[in-house]
């Protein structure tokens, strides 16, 4: 078992959490709060140029440049661990980190140009990040945790379907680094478990991708929503009423796009999705406006609450805006 | 059986791949035993012509009409193929460089220009932002709704206990300071200039 650490830990910011899925950030820092894991949040740090990145838009070396800044703002406040919300993060930090130790002409390069720009004191050091040691997906500092999580759990999810949707760039990019499985991915699900939970484990496209693709989902629309059809229906398949995510990408693929791909296909899905770190803030009895953030969500998070025993201050108009009824026969 | 013929004048292309900054130091694209599982697995070969082990071989082969070839543009970034090649190699890395090639002749900036204002966004914020033509296709696909949710992000974040996510004037000063010594700045202003 590889070492994870519960102190010391900056909270990557992901641009995507930020405007897409804010609940997931206000969810982490509140299960961070409960399980005693020690974290910060730093103002300076910069998005990692992720979507940039994978639209070919942005160059290798102003990637690395930026995250050679982002691990002195780390190194800065003591925080040198690094845990992402968002997978794309966490594959592009590694693979810089790899970049900045390993290529001394590409980490010259990198220094000249902090130099050049007058934030010499930014400059990197091989070794300064190491990146199997220091940094880290959200899931996994949670998964080390996880008998802590069991102790606060309040809510009883049991009476649902959950299956887990798990980033391919946290799995499959430095899969020597990935915990719980590679082609059988297990991350969520054992933090389900810990919730009191059983999914439903391995389904038919597990391991596929949600069909963003990057580009795709705007340049190439139909493609890209077929990939993500296709995993909805062997989701459907399984009557699965959750889909647990440790991505805000996946999860606006799955979430967003979902209305629109049942209408193209004929079908209603009627599948919740739910990033980890909501679902076990949720089971540990967080306000799901004040910390979980379902306000964000387009398929409404309501009717799911709604079916729970413990009563949930829930808002009206939200609710009523979805034709959304999750599988009442189930009960 | 098709083999791979590699001889010593056969390696440019290959070459420049591994020299590229992308590469990682094991990249193993000469242990590719063209066995097809990257294929098999892969959702852009599912819909459409792309073929990572073609591309793959194309390389080895040195046939450089691959940096050409629409369908790089149909790789999904998703690292698939990655997890199951039985030889070391990276498909995904592969074609990233492929297109940077691409961009770098010229041919590939019209296949990037439509994302060029996610890069003014970084600059101005230190944060990157789906460009405004994509976004006015989200709202019409997912709804109404998505609009009225950028619209109250501020006071949804507030009402979550978070601060504001756009960084400090300081900060920003120097990201740009950063971009414009990397270069990204003159390649962004390439890429939008760019005319067919
Ligand atoms: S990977 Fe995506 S969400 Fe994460 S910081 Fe980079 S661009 Fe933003
Ligand atoms: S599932 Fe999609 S958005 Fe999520 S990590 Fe994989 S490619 Fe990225
Ligand atoms: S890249 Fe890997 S998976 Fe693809 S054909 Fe070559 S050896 Fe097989
Ligand atoms: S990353 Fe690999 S598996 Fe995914 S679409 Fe590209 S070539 Fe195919």
């Amino acid at each position: 078992m590889k070492f994870i650490p519960d102190k010391e830990i900056l909270l990557f910011k992901s641009c995507l959490v930020n405007v897409e899925y804010p609940g997931v950030e206000s969810s982490t820092c509140y299960v961070f709060d409960k399980i005693g894991v020690e974290y910060h949040v730093d103002e300076r740090q910069s998005c990692c140029t992720g979507l940039g990145h994978y639209y070919d838009l942005f160059d290798q070396l102003s990637t690395i440049t930026l995250a050679a800044r982002n691990f002195n703002v780390a190194a800065d406040t003591g925080h040198k661990n690094i845990a992402t919300m968002c997978a794309t993060c966490y594959a592009i930090l590694k693979k810089s980190a790899k970049i900045l130790n390993q290529n001394e002409e590409a980490r010259e390069e990198v220094n000249g140009i902090l130099d050049d720009s007058g934030l010499e004191d930014m400059e990197y050091s091989s070794g300064d990040m190491d990146p199997a040691r220091n940094i880290f997906h959200v899931a996994e500092i949670l998964f080390n945790k996880r008998e802590e999580i069991s102790k606060h759990i309040k809510v009883d999810l049991t009476g649902f379907k959950v299956a887990s949707h798990h980033a391919c760039h946290y799995c499959k990019v430095h899969y020597k680094d990935t915990i719980e499985g590679i082609r059988d991915p297990n991350l969520i699900d054992e933090l389900a478990s810990a919730c009191g939970v059983e999914t439903i484990g391995w389904y038919d496209h597990k391991r596929v991708t949600c069909g963003a693709g990057f580009r795709q989902r705007y340049t190439n629309k139909e493609a890209s929503l077929a990939v993500t059809g296709e995993k909805l229906q062997a989701l459907k398949d399984k009557d699965v009423d959750i889909l647990l995510h440790m991505c805000p990408n996946c999860q606006m693929q799955f979430d967003r796009y979902q209305p629109l791909i049942g209408e193209k296909l004929g079908t209603e899905f009627n599948i919740f999705h739910l990033n980890i770190a909501q679902f076990i803030a949720l089971a540990m009895g967080a306000d799901p406006y004040k910390i979980v953030g379902i306000q964000t969500h387009t398929v409404p998070v309501e009717p799911l609450l709604n079916k729970l025993k413990q009563p949930f201050n829930l808002k009206e108009d939200q609710s009523k805006r979805n034709s959304l009824k999750i599988n009442e026969n189930r009960d | 059986m098709r083999t791979i013929k590699l001889n010593k004048n056969s390696h440019k292309l290959v070459d420049d791949v591994l020299k590229n900054l992308k590469a990682s130091p094991d990249l193993g694209i000469y242990k590719c035993v063209q066995c097809g599982m990257c294929t098999s697995i892969c959702p852009g070969a599912s819909q459409s012509d792309y073929d990572p082990r073609d591309m793959v071989r194309r390389v080895l082969e040195d046939d450089v009409s691959i940096v050409d070839d629409e369908n790089i543009w149909n790789c999904f970034s998703c690292y698939t193929c990655n997890s199951v090649c039985p030889s070391g190699n990276n498909a995904s890395e592969v074609n990233q460089i492929l297109r940077q090639m691409s961009i770098d002749k010229g041919e590939g900036i019209l296949k990037i220009q439509s994302f060029a204002a996610y890069g003014d966004s970084f600059i101005e914020l230190g944060v990157g932002s789906v460009p405004s033509k994509f976004f006015d296709d989200m709202v019409k696909d997912v709804g109404p709704e998505y609009m009225n949710l950028k619209l109250d992000i501020e006071d949804i974040r507030s009402e979550l206990g978070l601060g504001s996510y756009i960084l400090p004037e300081k900060s920003i000063d120097e990201i740009e300071e950063i971009l414009d010594k990397s270069g990204f700045k003159a390649r962004l202003k390439r890429i939008k200039g760019s005319k067919k």
